[in-house]
């Protein structure tokens, strides 16, 4: 087990190293892993078709056999291509798409993965197929259902990220087949399908007529009537608020502290000319008003809280127990015409997109940071409280030594010869590795260690920074 | 209940089945078989938008009773959560490139109890793959953004719909292989027919309302206390705010130049705090769910400022810019929570880490 984390311990220390955009060679790499792992069970195919290529009168399995294995025999030297026309520039075009489609010719019979990128390329091989050889039907047929079910992805983004490359590949490759769609040449001739044309604009009529339908005046006023009615009954006619809108509150109040902490921060303590000194005030006065407001908006809701949970049909007076388990329709607050309007979210570059997409991939992995450092301390904490009764006593899990040369301290330590520390432990719980403490450019702090020692020590060492001094 | 049996015919079946459906389940519980989780599922649902009537949290949990505090409590929902236009809402056929826009308090709770029997390394070897993981969706996102980007740009003007523009992955997909998508076209089809449903139900509200108002027969009080007050002084506090921003200074100032300074440096604190204001303000108008990414140039060439216009009025658009900048709000106070949280634990190891003996530390 100490080869393997040993082993592992560059991924961790690398994983932090790096920033978060990753140079897009990486994709290619994820790749070009799936295709060299798909080739094997592809090249099985070919081999028993072979076999039984010429003596078989059944057409349809002829077709396919014939396609497999030109295609999958000529596979080998595509495949080379593909993990580079995968990536950004697909300049490869045409190998990429056949190669491809032989992919999936041959491995249509296997279990698909459950990832969504998998699943499209079945759409691929259905996109490049009909257009690609003569005999398409059958593959055609084998892919229907794999489409289905791709289908169903449709719109999720992993999907199409795969369902562009034969449109990318339209633009930039050179098609020998009668369908191949050039992109960028029909620009403007593009025009979809006519029942398709008529469903959506039938329907687009059908959502602003409903859209613009108003609520007519008798039902607003007999419906008026009946929630007023109703809400006298209601136990305390004076609304609180209701668990729906405290929690609405809340996510509204949520990342206020750290914006107003960061105001607070900005805020230099000594001011150069007077008019600095003013405009800080201001801003600090303002700031002062925002803070008693949200104190008093959250000291409402918190009363709130207290007689709502009072009234909670069937929770145990535990809070924690009461919302998760109706989680409501988020947005009912808002006015009913704007629901039913089209949803769009429109951005103006490609860098607004591309920072969309990132920014709510760091703050979904935050939220799981968060949560990993919340379990990392909680199994510090215990770990360093089960060993203090235990002098000199290794728990099972701290057994092997880190490989020489990687031992941090251990030089200076065995000056004695008995502190031969034994395992390490990060406490930031992000995988740190204590050799980077020996490095001599880190610039960044690194983090705090703790190392066991076998055969129990008497003298405890302290090390600071980069210097490792014992304590008389 | 006899009088009324006529009301029933002109409603559109949808209703009529959802009614039919909620009275029935609880007049003849043996037609519809329901556990009581379901009941206390339904009670709990309506305390949590603030249902507050009594009597509905007093029906038993068998299901045995209870049909007009359940038409009452449907209806009263069918009003606060707008519930037609929510559900229409939610059901929407998606033809275009969905992207989520939540601003979610995603907790993740993470489960205690097994800490001692935890090998720590293989969680430190767990969370280098984790990294791993999260740094290869981050450039498949990037490599997916540039070919959607691509697919934007070239086939806008093509769209039949002005507003959209530009093609959708679907759509483009559609051009090449229309029979594969007749499922969509049956979605589309269908939901026209909703639609239309929804339409003759607007024509019928009047009845039904009336004839719910006319299902309220007993009330213990008569009258109400106005709740418009309340409601009046919460959502007036962020008035408060803008005018305390535009009172503070500049009447007791003698000179005039001092003064016009003095309104400036105002002017632009509130800009400075206008992002916080903006937060602590916000009315419900944020939009939620998943929305169709659209590509506008900033410089339309074709595009007229009557056209801008229609988009503005006729969708409920989100700019990727507004997301942008509360991601990064809420980015900023994770990353902040996030440190706060290890330097707790730093904290406390060391404390621990200081009783201990045989244990060498190294702090940076």
């Amino acid at each position: 087990m100490g080869e393997k984390s040993a082993g592992e311990g560059p991924a961790p220390k690398n994983a932090e190293d790096q920033q978060i955009p990753v140079p897009v060679q990486d994709v290619p790499e994820n790749t070009k892993v799936r295709a060299v792992g798909r080739k094997p069970a592809s090249l099985k195919k070919p081999s028993s078709y072979q076999l039984r290529a010429p003596y078989r009168t059944d057409p349809d399995v002829k077709k396919l056999q014939r396609k497999a294995p030109a295609r999958c025999v000529s596979q080998d030297p595509r495949t080379a291509g593909n993990s580079s026309s995968k990536g950004v520039s697909c300049k490869q075009g045409r190998s990429h798409r056949t190669a491809i489609s032989d992919r999936e010719v041959c491995a249509s019979a296997e279990p698909l993965k459950t990832r969504g990128l998998s699943k499209s390329a079945p759409n691929e091989q259905q996109n490049f197929s009909i257009g690609d050889s003569a005999g398409g039907n059958n593959s055609v047929a084998a892919g229907k259902q794999l489409c289905d079910a791709g289908k169903k992805h449709c719109g999720f983004l992993g999907e199409s990220s795969k369902q562009e490359d034969p449109t990318t590949e339209g633009v930039l490759g050179r098609g020998t087949s009668p369908q191949t769609v050039t992109l960028q040449g029909k620009r403007c001739q593009l025009k979809l399908p006519l029942p398709y044309r008529k469903a959506y604009s039938r329907n687009s009529r059908a959502w602003e007529k409903c859209r613009l339908c108003q609520t007519s005046a008798d039902a607003a006023a007999a419906r008026n009537r009946f929630i007023e009615r109703i809400q006298t009954t209601f136990c305390s006619p004076t609304p609180a608020f209701s668990p729906a809108e405290i929690e609405e509150e809340l996510k509204v109040l949520q990342d206020v502290p750290s914006l107003l902490s960061q105001y607070v921060e900005a805020e230099p303590a000594d001011h150069p000319t007077l008019q600095r000194e003013y405009e800080s005030l201001l801003t600090l006065e303002g700031l002062q008003t925002i803070v008693s407001q949200c104190l008093h908006k959250l000291q409402l809701l918190r009363a709130a809280v207290e007689s709502q949970v009072g009234l909670c049909p069937d929770c145990t007076g535990d809070l924690g127990s009461c919302s998760p388990a109706c989680v409501p329709p988020r947005g009912q607050m808002c006015d009913s015409a704007g629901v039913l309007a089209v949803p769009l979210l429109w951005y103006s570059s490609f860098q607004e997109l591309s920072d969309l997409f990132a920014l709510k991939l760091q703050v979904s992995m935050l939220h799981q940071e968060i949560a990993l450092q919340k379990l990392f301390a909680a199994v510090l904490t215990a770990r360093l409280q089960s060993l203090s009764p235990l002098r000199g006593r290794c728990s099972p899990a701290v057994s092997s030594i880190p490989a020489a040369g990687r031992a941090p301290a251990a030089p200076s330590i065995t000056r004695t010869g008995q502190h031969i520390p034994r395992g390490y432990i990060c406490v930031c719980g992000r995988g740190c590795h204590p050799s980077r403490l020996l490095q001599r450019d880190s610039s960044r702090p690194s983090c705090a260690f703790l190392l066991w020692e076998e055969g129990g020590g008497r003298t405890r060492v302290s090390i600071s920074a980069m210097k490792i001094t014992p304590l008389r | 209940m006899g009088q009324y049996k006529e009301v029933f015919h002109p409603l559109p079946p949808v209703l009529y089945q959802l009614l039919i459906k909620t009275i029935y389940s609880v007049l003849f519980s043996i037609i519809f078989f329901f556990s009581d989780n379901q009941i206390r599922f339904v009670k709990s649902v309506l305390w949590y938008h603030g249902y507050d009537r009594p009597e509905l949290y007093r029906l038993p949990s068998d299901g045995s009773a209870g049909s007009r505090e359940l038409l009452l409590a449907f209806s009263w929902l069918l009003h606060r959560l707008s519930l037609l236009e929510q559900l229409l809402a939610r059901n929407r056929v998606k033809t275009g490139d969905q992207t989520s826009v939540q601003k979610a308090i995603t907790e993740i709770a993470p489960e205690y109890g097994l800490e001692d029997r935890v090998d720590v390394r293989y969680l430190q070897w767990l969370n280098g793959r984790l990294r791993f993981q999260w740094r290869s969706l981050h450039a498949q996102h990037q490599e997916l953004c540039k070919l959607l980007h691509k697919i934007h740009v070239f086939t806008s003007g093509s769209h039949m719909d002005q507003i959209l523009g530009h093609f959708s992955v679907t759509e483009t997909d559609l051009v090449r292989q229309p029979e594969n998508y007749k499922q969509l076209l049956q979605l589309l089809e269908s939901e026209t027919m909703q639609l239309e449903a929804f339409l003759e139900w607007k024509q019928l509200e009047p009845v039904y309302w009336q004839w719910m108002v006319m299902n309220q027969t007993d009330f213990e009080r008569c009258s109400f206390l106005d709740s418009n007050i309340y409601h009046t002084l919460f959502f007036s506090f962020p008035f408060f705010l803008f005018s305390l921003q535009v009172k503070t200074g500049g009447e007791d100032l003698q000179t005039e130049e001092f003064s016009v300074a003095a309104r400036k440096i105002q002017e632009s604190v509130e800009l400075k705090l206008l992002d916080l204001t903006y937060l602590c303000a916000e009315k419900k108008n944020k939009m939620h769910g998943s929305c169709r990414l659209v590509f506008r140039s900033k410089h339309p060439a074709s595009k007229t400022g009557f056209e801008r216009s229609i988009f503005k009025e006729h969708v409920s658009a989100v700019s990727a810019t507004e997301v942008i900048r509360e991601l990064q709000m809420r980015e900023a106070s994770l990353d902040r929570e996030l440190k706060q949280l290890r330097e707790e634990c730093r904290q406390r190891l060391d404390k621990i880490a200081e009783g201990l003996d045989g244990v060498i530390c190294i702090s940076p």
